[in-house]
């Protein structure tokens, strides 16, 4: 089979898990709904203000486009710098660029109410702000000269994030007491329905930095070789490293801005799909576009529907998987390369 | 707003409504943020503690269907459909509720969850309360809001009526400092704009912190020493603040409040909450601050 | 006589100091050299004699600081990195650790200066890596991951990879470290083939001072960033040139069957600096 056919065949199995995954995750919610008011709700055939619509359509439906996008999103994310640094434990918080954005975030919490609202746009403008900040002081202090040193880059990344993450629990001690539940919340990393335009930017933002990721997928395998050799095969090795620093932080910001925090994805999800797919990262990266989507939708269900009608927030469930996954993932490496 | 001023725009209000379709409802919250209702509340659900408690005061219970996980008084309302906790409610469940009217407050509830209730079309009404005045507000609108008027008018009275008496029964005495401890761990305090800070004073005690921060300020454990109080209250929040936090402040024996054995604990829910409830808060203040005046 | 395949004149580097101040910072001078077509030449010296600072300029992952290099013709300078890409291509020692790809993914990836712009590689560079894989017999190991095989033929999944560049010179970093003896006779072999049937200009980088006598036909000598001498073996592989280029002495026999030079260092068990300081024990002591 060819490469181009293979790839095809592996985005239609993982496009038809997504597509199913949604479906249920629509059927399933705190508001006892049957599946038949959800179905009147999906093919109109419900009255403009009736429950089932409103929960179908404006919770429900947004909630779980958020959670395939930022699912997505933080997975390509991590294919990308694992990839970058050429380690295997590289996953989107690392660079600092998620703390910055949590930062942002917190301050813009903080500010809050006036005598208005805080609009939920203004607060993904702090969050970008904050990421955008944590990228600069990344990048600054790994690129010397016209060089982007990638250890630098990651030492830089980890210092970046403790010094935001100190930044935060600053800020977060000398709260107000009421808006600390609200922040704190936050922190934890949950998902919430989005309305269609800050949805409609999401996306973009979104599409943005995986087409940059995925232009440069054969180039990222090449890196493999160590910089100096991708550099006498004919590859930019400068230009692609900022270029895919720059693509993998614009999906991490994002993510972290439209809908929060949230671990663990970029880590399991571009490892298991490694397992399946191999290390080409032609494979990797557009396969875990959807792979992202599926596990931080199922994820996200089950964070929503397993103590209803509380709810756990995701970063609990990805956790919770993620660390018995990587145990798991240790023991049968280590035992298999032997 | 003066009372005069309440009963013009309400006429005003009530000459709109005469003359626009039958029963809309057009007022403006505490935040003075315009809600439109189609006809009075039939259906409320509250994400605030203190309302569901005035609420319930006011025999407008019948026209509850939910609370959140936290109102607990009074215990009938336990029996209500709960949406979750304040900071969380459930969006699906709460809008399975098919509220018309959600009420909920800028101190605590967070505004993602009042942005989300206004996209999906559901008017919610935003309260706060810093001052005693405010809360007897509150029970006059929450009267409008569910045409429980001459109840809320009754309620309001009595309790002005009790504010006013422990204010006159404190008046001929000094003043001692007090300290409000509503949190231990970190030490949080009452400060300039909170009811607390009020109630303290009309129960004829001085707040050390009166002067400090916006709301609930953190202080240090020697900035509060340095104030030297008089009285120092331990906060209750439901069962918590036991026997071992009152050792740890017994342990300051320098301190004038713990000489003289003037160191109590103090219902929370009666004091931080604005329901109904604070003119028993107040007394209860008033009786530990000023124990002479009530014999 | 056909134009050289690359030129060298007056070629000069420095890296740049570091920190500490090195003493003297590492310096690449006045190196004048030229390739022919279809020749094998041997890049000799010692560690710090800038052999493989060399490969890096010819590949331009370093530009010089003086001088010029001219590739057909054409000054360095003047060629696009895909096109240098699909001239020289280098073999360097093996892969990075942990080296995730198979063998047939590793050569393909030696087709990208080909078509950089592609997702997928081609019919046609399919066929190009299952020639270099047959070249140097890997193609039995075609869709077995790198790190299980053993270290003679990794090195030649490398020299594969570098042959699906199709280049006209094939620059080798020390193909035979580490290699145990059969593998070095093989690659030695492997070179003489390439060289003779395909015509590739090699250049060879080695401490292996004795193949690079077997197998090429000129030696650059290098030492502390100069060149000593460029030449045939038997003119290169002098003993005092030798000496001077290594710091030690050394010995250069004739091979009893190809004639070429052999060098020795020279063993000798009373030289002071070969530490085996104890005085003669006797019994009884």
């Amino acid at each position: 089979m060819s490469p181009a056919h293979r790839l095809i065949t592996l985005l239609g199995v993982l496009a038809a898990v997504l597509v199913l995954a949604g479906a249920v995750a629509l059927f399933v919610g705190s508001a006892a709904l049957s599946p038949r008011a959800v179905l009147d709700a999906v093919t109109g055939r419900a009255s403009a203000e009736s429950v089932e619509r409103v929960v179908t359509l404006s919770i429900r439906f947004p909630r779980i486009a958020v959670a395939i996008l930022a699912g997505g999103a933080l997975a390509v994310a991590g294919v990308a710098f694992q990839a970058l640094t050429r380690n295997p434990l590289a996953e989107p918080s690392v660079l600092g660029v998620s703390a910055g954005a949590a930062f942002g975030v917190v301050i813009g919490q903080s500010l809050g109410l006036g005598p208005g609202l805080l609009q939920a746009a203004g607060l993904t403008a702090f969050a970008f702000a904050g990421a955008l900040l944590a990228a600069a002081a990344v990048y600054l202090i790994a690129a010397a000269g016209r060089e982007l040193r990638i250890q630098t880059l990651l030492l830089a990344g980890v210092i970046v994030g403790i010094f935001f993450s100190a930044a935060i629990t600053v800020v977060v001690s000398l709260l107000d007491f009421n808006r600390l539940g609200g922040v704190i919340h936050w922190l934890l990393g949950n998902l919430a329905p989005i309305p269609p335009r800050p949805l409609a930017l999401f996306a973009a933002l979104l599409a943005v930095g995986f087409g940059l990721v995925l232009a440069h997928a054969r180039e990222l395998n090449l890196l493999a070789l160590g910089e100096e050799s991708a550099r006498q095969l004919g590859v930019h090795a400068e230009r692609l490293k900022l270029v895919i620093f720059v693509g993998a932080a614009l999906l991490t910001a994002s993510v972290v801005a439209f809908a929060g925090p949230i671990g663990f994805v970029g880590l399991i999800v571009p490892h298991a799909l490694r397992m399946l797919v191999g290390p080409d990262n032609r494979l990797l990266v557009p396969a875990s576009l959807l792979g992202g989507g599926v596990f931080l939708l199922v994820a996200d269900t089950v964070a929503r529907t397993i103590v209803a009608p509380a709810e756990l927030s995701v970063g609990v469930i990805t956790a919770f998987c993620g660390a018995p996954f990587f145990v798991w993932l240790l023991r049968t490496r280590y035992r298999g390369s032997v | 707003m003066r009372e005069g001023m309440r009963k013009a725009l309400l006429a005003l209000v009530l000459l709109l409504a005469l003359g626009s379709p039958a029963g809309a409802l057009r007022v403006s919250d505490m935040l003075g943020r315009p809600v439109t209702l189609s006809a009075p509340a039939a259906r409320i659900v509250s994400l605030v503690p203190s309302v569901t408690e005035i609420l319930f005061a006011l025999g407008a219970d019948d026209r509850l269907v939910g609370v959140t996980d936290f109102c607990d008084y009074p215990p009938a309302a336990r029996q209500k459909p709960s949406v979750g906790g304040m900071v969380n409610p459930n969006l699906e469940v709460l809008v399975a509720r098919k509220p018309d009217l959600v009420v909920a407050t800028t101190e605590g509830t967070r505004e993602e969850t009042v942005a989300q209730l206004e996209r999906l079309g559901i008017p919610t009404y935003l309260v706060v309360a810093h001052h005693v005045s405010d809360v007897t507000a509150l029970v006059t609108r929450l009267g409008e809001l569910t045409g429980r008027r001459a109840a809320a008018d009754a309620l309001r009275a009595r309790m002005e009526q009790r504010v006013e008496a422990v204010r006159r029964a404190v008046a001929p005495y000094r003043r001692p400092r007090v300290l409000y401890v509503l949190w231990p761990e970190p030490l949080i305090v009452p400060g300039r704009d909170t009811l607390v800070t009020e109630l303290i004073r009309l129960a004829g005690g001085e707040s050390i912190s009166a002067a400090d921060g916006d709301s609930y300020p953190r202080y240090s454990l020697e900035a509060a020493v340095a104030k030297a109080p008089e009285v120092i209250l331990l906060a209750n929040h439901g069962a918590h603040t036991g026997p071992i936090d009152r050792e740890r402040w017994q342990r300051l024996t320098e301190l004038a409040a713990i000489r003289t054995g003037r160191l109590h604990q103090v219902d929370g829910n009666l004091l931080h909450r604005y329901g109904p409830r604070v003119a028993d808060g107040l007394e209860q203040l008033a009786r530990v601050i000023h124990p002479e005046a009530f014999r | 006589m056909s134009p050289p395949l690359v030129e060298l004149r007056g070629v000069g580097f420095a890296y740049p100091a570091s920190g500490e101040g090195r003493a003297h910072p590492f310096r690449l001078a006045d190196l004048s050299f030229e390739v022919g077509a279809g020749e094998i030449v041997g890049v000799l010296g010692p560690n710090s004699a800038g052999k493989t600072t060399l490969i890096r300029l010819l590949t331009r992952v370093l530009e010089p600081a003086t001088g010029s290099i001219v590739l057909e013709g054409r000054p360095l300078r003047r060629w696009r990195s895909a096109e240098l890409a699909r001239r020289v291509a280098v073999v360097p020692q093996g892969v990075p650790p942990q080296f995730p790809f198979t063998v047939e993914e590793l050569v393909l990836m030696g087709r990208y200066p080909h078509a950089p712009d592609r997702y997928f590689e081609t019919q046609v560079d399919r066929a190009s890596a299952h020639a270099a894989m047959e070249a140097t017999s890997v193609l039995e190991f075609a869709t077995q991951r790198l790190d299980s095989l053993s270290g003679g033929e990794r090195q030649r999944a490398v020299v594969a990879r570098a042959l699906a560049q199709e280049p006209r010179l094939l620059v080798l970093d020390e193909p035979t470290a580490h290699l145990d003896l059969r593998y070095q006779a093989e690659t030695a072999a492997l070179l003489r083939r390439l060289n003779h049937e395909r015509g590739v200009t090699i250049l060879l980088v080695s401490h292996d001072l004795n193949l690079a006598a077997e197998v090429c036909d000129r030696l650059l000598l290098m030492a502390g960033g100069r060149q000593v001498a460029v030449g045939p073996p038997e003119a290169v592989l002098n003993e005092a040139l030798l000496a001077t280029a290594f710091g030690c002495e050394v010995t250069v026999e004739k091979h009893p069957t190809t004639r070429r030079p052999v060098v020795q260092p020279t063993w000798r068990a009373d030289a002071p600096s070969i530490g085996r300081g104890d005085a003669p024990t006797t019994k009884g002591g």
